[in-house]
């Protein structure tokens, strides 16, 4: 249910410019564009860099929610700018600021290395520790078994649970809830057996223990991914597994 | 080259933005609880001291400031005892096959049980 | 990477929230309001507290609640700012608990 159209002609952006050969920080910079009561945040955002600005720099790429490029800020709120509808913030202005705890490379867009880095030190892989032969056939799965993770897979890296996260504003070091929820997608998957090379990043200080379950990684998550709740999860399993560690010393570590 | 601009920390991040505002409020929870056991612990020494250093206690209880205080302390134990129950089902996913366990039987579960305590308590100490 | 302990503290935590959140509220309701109001008889209170459950109920509430709020309040703070002094923070929070659940214990079994 969408409201009724709005008799608004145009709509005020206020965007945060940041152009490192001019500004020392970040600036907001004003410009009226045509309201369209279907256009969203990224269709104003196309218009103003093909008829207004085109020195405008911005990530995007599918506009359906599916590519996870057009993360920013709106309002202040992490969101898809492809699925962030003008007409949800009547009369405006609209604020649209790059995603927040992130440096900023110019205007909208972010430097993700950090990202990148821990995205990689999970092991985000089907690990085994041997292949099965060919005429064995496939890694067969049960509905059941698919259902433990596939939830944790539908992220699609955008990295808004980032830009809502207190923690990895302040901790350098934690690996975030995207890149932890990936752990899990990958230590619940039934074909993977590298749940013990991950376990010691994961279960550590910098890890999952750095959560204090905020939970605005689940809010702002597009996808439903549920990235606190698999922290939460995680913690779980690897309290049982300290304790069992005691229980068992001579088990496997 | 160009030369990123450094993300930026808040130093107020938790008055910011409602979600954080609460997360701050549910953890600070922690202090009223801790406030009230230290509350209930005295009360329990007046208890075991004979029954007027119970008196004595229970005409402090009976002023506006113990009043006030556990006014603002039961808000707080609900406050924290509503959002413990809403992350039960967040870091307990049951499963039944393939089907996710409706978060909301759990959350309903926990509800229960906190009423049928309650009853228990009140029971004990009134009948 | 050091294998991390929390999960000691996470899991007192985590039975101190479960038992906080059942049953707080309800003994605030007695002791905080309906003990003020006289609604509640002395020789009830002095039975409940010498009986060998009564007691071991109050030292397992209280010291649980000590500890989940040592270990609650010992990250809200840091996240709200202290995180150059989380090691102290972590100590003095953690000693404070095991303080209060001594204290706990003489008054319990006193």
């Amino acid at each position: 249910m969408t409201q009724a159209p709005s008799d608004a002609t145009t709509i005020r952006l206020e965007i945060a410019r940041y152009r490192p050969e001019q500004d020392e920080r970040p600036v907001l910079e004003r410009y009226d564009v045509p309201y369209r009561h279907e256009w969203v945040v990224l269709d104003a955002l196309n218009y103003l860099k093909d008829h207004i600005d085109g020195t405008l720099s911005y990530r995007w790429s599918c506009r359906m929610g599916i590519c996870g490029s057009c993360g920013m800020m709106v309002n202040g709120v992490p969101k898809l700018t492809c699925s962030a509808f003008l007409r949800d913030y009547l009369p405006g202005p609209i604020r649209v600021e790059p995603m927040a705890n992130f440096p900023v490379e110019r205007d909208l867009v972010t430097v993700l290395d950090d990202f990148m880095e821990k995205f990689q030190a999970v092991k985000p892989w089907i690990i085994r520790d041997g292949e099965q032969p060919l005429e064995e056939g496939e890694y067969r799965q049960t509905p059941a078994q698919l259902a433990d993770f596939k939830q944790f897979s539908m992220c699609i890296n955008c990295m808004l649970c980032y830009a809502a996260c207190p923690v990895y504003q302040h901790e350098d070091e934690f690996l975030g809830p995207a890149v932890l929820a990936l752990a899990q997608r990958y230590n619940h998957d039934s074909r993977d057996q590298g749940k013990g090379e991950r376990q010691e990043l994961i279960w550590s200080d910098e890890g999952i223990w750095d959560c204090t379950f905020v939970g605005e990684c689940s809010a702002v998550c597009p996808k439903h991914v549920d990235p606190a709740g698999a922290i939460q999860q995680a913690k779980v399993e690897s309290t049982v597994g300290w304790y069992r560690s005691f229980l068992a010393p001579f088990g496997r570590g | 080259m160009a030369r990123p601009y450094p993300r930026e920390r808040s130093n107020a991040w938790f008055l910011e933005r409602w979600p954080y505002r609460v997360f701050v409020l549910r953890e600070l929870s922690a202090l009223f609880l801790a406030l009230y056991m230290g509350v209930l612990l005295v009360l329990a020494a007046r208890v075991h001291e004979g029954s007027s250093a119970f008196r004595d206690y229970v005409d402090a209880l009976q002023s506006p400031l113990y009043l006030a205080f556990h006014a603002v302390a039961l808000l707080f134990a609900l406050l924290h005892s509503v959002t413990w129950f809403q992350a039960v089902p967040k870091g307990l996913p049951l499963r039944r096959g393939e089907q996710r366990v409706a978060p909301a039987l759990l959350i309903g579960a926990n509800y229960v049980a906190m009423l049928a305590l309650t009853v228990l308590v009140l029971v004990v100490v009134l009948s | 990477m050091r294998r991390s302990n929390e999960p000691l503290f996470w899991s007192l935590f985590s039975a101190g929230g479960v038992v906080t959140a059942l049953l707080v509220p309800a003994l605030i309701l007695v002791t905080g309001f309906l003990v003020p109001a006289e609604r509640v008889e002395f020789g009830r209170l002095e039975a409940i507290l010498s009986h060998p459950v009564g007691r071991l109920a109050l030292f397992g509430v209280a010291s649980l609640t000590f500890i989940h709020a040592a270990h609650r309040l010992r990250h809200v703070l840091v996240d709200m700012g202290l995180r150059r002094f989380r090691g102290p923070i972590a100590v003095a929070a953690y000693l404070a608990a095991i303080g209060g659940a001594a204290w706990a214990a003489t008054v319990a079994f006193a």
